[in-house]
Formats: structure tokens, sequence, C-alpha cells
């Protein structure tokens, strides 16, 4: 069942917070938020039964717990570990949110993650925001957000407020 | 009876934590091998004896599927265990996979699921693939 954009993308990153990374987050409002400072960013693009990228952005704080987390270290692994850590989550946002929003039938590919530099949360040209999250833990903050090519199939529900965010997080 | 594992994953992050997995698993291991694409899985499997091996699909050089289809046309490794363990969720994709006789554990996963499956594809019993430090309850600290 295809549900709305948000909604996938939130229920995307909170399962796989949860489970791979053992983090727990919960969500926070978009609309006037102020954001604390970003650590890192990385885009996963995909193509297939649609084009498009899912970004995500994490505070300091939550940066060295992924890695910490995910590879059980007693302490913090180096920046680029970490910073793969980030992409690793990333990718699997990526392929659990897509089904949720185009269905199970739809086949996509999934490119390696990049780093996102500077902030990932400004559409590009052709690309229109179809679904932003906020999420807070104890670590700190992580933004995640669904950029779509224009011209294809639209999910629902584009967040109102993405451009105040955009420029908060940048 | 110990199991020869080969993890076949790009992220170098998810390899490690595959193989951290595995070892709070309760699973007796031997070697667990790497590779972080299909060419690199198949030297593995030239060099090595290897009784499971873990497939990502999404990979650069040779994909999770290709290598699958590779393993299944040889004579030598046509009756491995696979394990596909992906953020794979298409049902068409999937299907394809499945044709090929093997299990599949979807990312994000839990350690349980995954030596539930393994147990499955190998066929063999908790007791028997248990090794001595693992707990028997079947519980995991993870």
């Amino acid at each position: 069942m295809q549900q709305p954009a948000t909604t996938a993308l939130l229920r995307a990153a909170t399962s796989t917070f949860e489970s791979l990374v053992l983090l727990f987050p919960e969500p926070l409002a978009i609309e006037g938020a102020e954001f604390l400072p970003i650590a890192a960013a990385v885009d996963v693009a995909y193509g297939g039964a649609q084009t498009g990228r899912v970004a995500v952005a994490v505070t300091a704080g939550v940066l060295p717990a992924l890695a910490e987390n995910m590879l059980g270290a007693a302490a913090a692994p180096d920046g680029q570990l970490q910073r793969d850590a980030l992409g690793e989550l990333a990718n699997v946002v990526t392929g659990n949110v897509l089904p949720l929003v185009h269905g199970a039938a739809a086949v996509f590919r999934l490119a390696a993650p990049v780093a996102a530099i500077p902030g990932p949360f400004h559409p590009r040209a052709g690309e229109r925001q179809v679904a932003m999250v906020r999420l807070q833990m104890d670590e700190g903050e992580a933004l995640l957000a669904l950029f779509e090519q224009d011209g294809g199939a639209a999910p629902d529900d584009s967040g109102a407020g993405a451009a105040r965010v955009a420029a908060a997080a940048a | 009876m110990t199991l020869n594992v080969l993890v076949v994953d790009d992220s170098a992050v998810m390899r490690a934590m595959i193989r951290r997995t595995l070892s709070l698993s309760g699973i007796a291991l031997g070697e667990v091998f790497e590779a972080a694409n299909g060419v690199e899985a198949l030297q593995r499997l030239g060099d090595h004896w290897v009784d499971l091996a873990l497939l990502d699909v999404n990979m650069p050089v040779m994909d999770g599927e290709e290598l699958l289809s590779r393993i299944r046309a040889s004579e030598e490794w046509r009756a491995l265990a696979v394990i596909i363990v992906s953020t794979e969720s298409s049902d068409t994709r999937l299907a394809r996979l499945r044709a090929h006789g093997v299990e599949i554990v979807h990312k994000p996963f839990t350690p349980e699921q995954l030596r539930n499956t393994i147990l499955q594809v190998t066929g063999l019993t908790h007791a028997a693939a248990s090794n001595d430090s693992a707990s028997s309850s079947g519980d995991f600290d993870f």
C-alpha cells in the first residue's frame, strides 16, 4: 500500500535508526524550527520507476553514535568510518522508503551514497521536494528529505515550509 | 560443525556489521571472507571453500543479481547456500532472486532474523550450528 510521502519517510527513517543503529528518534516539527548545525550529510540517488534522491543530515552528536553502534566499537571510529556509517544508513532508508511511496512492484536502482556539501536540502534544478522529516534523539538531530525529478509520478504532501528548512539546514 | 561464510557488500561498514552480527548469532563460524562486489566474490569462491554466501544486491562492478546468476550457473557452486541481505523491496526483483533458490533478509535486520534464515538455508538445527560460547537460550546480547 502506498503511503503519503512524509509518513513513508518518517516510517522508513525511524525503523532504520532503531534497527540498524540502535538509536531511538522522535519526530520534531519542521515549521518554525531552529536547527542545530549539521555535521555531515549524504545523498543517495536512485533511478528506475522514478528518479530522485534521499538526503540525510545529522548533527555532531549523532554522527559518531551511528558508527559506534553499527560496529559495536568501544570508542568512536575515525571520521571516514563515521561518514560511511551515515551513508549506509541513508542507503537503507532509501531502499525502504521507495516501495512505501511508489509501491512494491516498482523497481529502483540505488547509487552509492555520496557526501552532500554544502547543505543537501535545497531542491536542485528539475527537482521537487516531496517529503522532509526531522528527528530528535538523545545524541542530537537528523534531517531527511526525499527529492524527485519533476515530470514523474508525484507523491503528495510536499512539505510546506521546505524553503525555510532548506535555508536553515544549509 | 562450523560454517565458512562469504559476506559480499560494497559497504565496508555493512560488512563489518554483518560480521559482528554473525559473531553474536551463536552460529559456529569457521572463516568469514569478505568481498566488495561480485567480481571479488567470485575470486573468493575460487580461492576458498565457502558454505554460505550473504549477498547485497546493489553493488558496483557486478551486482548481487548477476553474481547469483553466475553462482547458480556454475557446476561447482550451484548448490551454495545463499542469503540476500539487502534493502531491495521490489516484488518484481525479489521474485527473480527467489527463483534462484535464495532466502532474503531485509535491511535493517535483527540478529535473530539473520540466524533463523541461516538455519533455514543451511538446513542446520540450532544445536548443530551453535558454538560453545553461545547462549543455548536463543537470546542475544546485541
